[in-house]
């Protein structure tokens, strides 16, 4: 599995969807479903999934589909 | 800094005492079976124990209370101090303590106080009453802690109603100059306060027919100004950062091995994602750290004491046991305690 691969994988199983709709716009105004809860499931899957721990400010700040990609290359991953 | 090393105090017993009725995660209107599931999966809470409305956490407490002094066979004139600690009372006033003398009995000689510090307070119990036990003058406390968080909040909350739990707790402190040394450090991050406050009802926006208004936040969150609220985000990013570096630099201090010098750590059960990464930060031994957030959920002041009484109460009846203890909430605050204990009276969960 590839870097988007794993990232999506996060998305598609916290929100039960499927790839094609990730995109951009896939984000916590976008989407009613995501909240805290949500929102911290995808983190802990991807912590796993690419073996990283993000810090508070970034767990914070991940709210977008678009967001967290930036987050997540902070982390030296590369999409 | 809020530091102290407490000396001449021994813990001497812990009990705790719950509501005999368990609500499961997916008995909440608002979630779907799948939603449960998902909710028990990560934040790991499957189930809460609740108290009907005529029952407060004083009635937990004091059940505790009672039948620990009578385990330790403590005489009631013999106790000096009584402490209530929690944020529902059975009145604004007279002081819960007080009420809670009478009812179990204790002399007029006894002092009486309550603190209302939330998730934070069984460590502020047993701070206030340490340092003023540690010269002598005061021979036997009897601390109750306990809360009926739930009931505080909207049931129609999705975001709070399932993170909580009903209990009350009672640990007794004696004077003893053989006792090893209890140590703690308290922090203050008053700039949070919003991330969990009870927006009516003190004297700062009184209860006016507005305090019961609901209104819908979205996400399946529905209160009035009367509910206690919470931020989850704002709590999780504090809960994950500054407890867990307090807690390193404690340790570094006062020259603690993670490994061979702590027996458990005694994290506060807020929710598994926040207990699980405190481990992960910490790097501890996962083996070391004991959970029932998943049967009591976040039981506030009463979590550590339930914790003791849920699962180490074989270990803590036999054995000296170091116990490295992390508390953060309301504030919001957090403290970091540590204690070697002698072997306890811990009477099994007790349910009213």
């Amino acid at each position: 599995m590839n870097n988007i691969d794993k990232y999506n994988k996060a998305f598609i199983d916290v929100f039960a969807v499927e790839e094609s709709v990730l995109n951009d716009n896939f984000s916590k105004e976008t989407i009613s479903e995501w909240d805290s809860v949500h929102q911290l499931n995808v983190i802990t899957i991807l912590e796993e999934l690419f073996d990283i721990m993000l810090e508070p400010e970034d767990i914070m700040e991940f709210n977008s589909y678009k967001k967290g990609k930036e987050i997540i290359k902070k982390y030296y991953i590369e999409f | 800094m809020a530091r102290w090393i407490i000396k001449n105090v021994r813990m001497t017993g812990v009990t705790a005492c719950v509501p005999d009725n368990i609500m499961e995660t997916n008995e909440f209107d608002f979630f779907t079976e799948e939603e449960a599931d998902v909710f028990n999966n990560t934040v790991g809470i499957k189930k809460r124990y609740v108290a009907p409305e005529d029952i407060c956490a004083s009635d937990f407490c004091f059940v505790a209370g009672d039948k620990l002094l009578n385990e330790l066979g403590w005489e009631r004139n013999s106790i000096d101090m009584l402490l209530f600690e929690s944020v529902t009372g059975d009145y604004r006033t007279p002081p819960t303590s007080c009420i809670l003398q009478d009812r179990l009995s204790l002399p007029e000689s006894c002092f009486t106080m309550d603190i209302p510090m939330g998730c934070c307070g069984y460590m502020y119990a047993i701070t206030v009453a340490g340092n003023m036990m540690s010269s002598g003058s005061v021979k036997r406390a009897i601390l109750l802690v306990g809360d009926t968080a739930i009931r505080m909040g909207s049931m129609k909350d999705k975001s709070r109603a399932p993170l909580f739990g009903d209990c009350g707790s009672a640990i007794a402190l004696e004077y003893d100059v053989l006792a090893n040394d209890i140590i703690v450090e308290f922090s203050t991050l008053g700039k949070g306060y919003q991330a969990l406050m009870t927006p009516h009802g003190g004297y700062r926006n009184p209860i006016t027919p507005n305090s019961f208004e609901y209104e819908d936040f979205g996400n399946g969150i529905i209160r009035a100004p009367i509910h206690a609220l919470i931020n989850g985000m704002n709590v999780f990013s504090f809960a994950i950062s500054k407890p867990p570096r307090t807690i390193e630099r404690f340790m570094e201090e006062y020259e603690l091995n993670k490994d061979s010098d702590i027996d458990y750590y005694l994290i506060h059960q807020a929710n598994k994602m926040i207990v699980d990464r405190i481990v992960k930060k910490l790097k501890i031994d996962r083996q070391k750290v004991p959970y029932n957030l998943e049967e009591f959920g976040n039981t506030g002041g009463a979590s550590i004491p339930s914790l003791m009484v849920t699962r180490l109460r074989n270990v803590l009846m036999t054995k000296e046991t170091s116990l490295l203890m992390s508390s953060f909430g309301l504030g919001l605050t957090w403290g970091t305690m540590y204690m070697k204990t002698q072997p306890l009276v811990v009477l099994n969960l007790m349910k009213i």
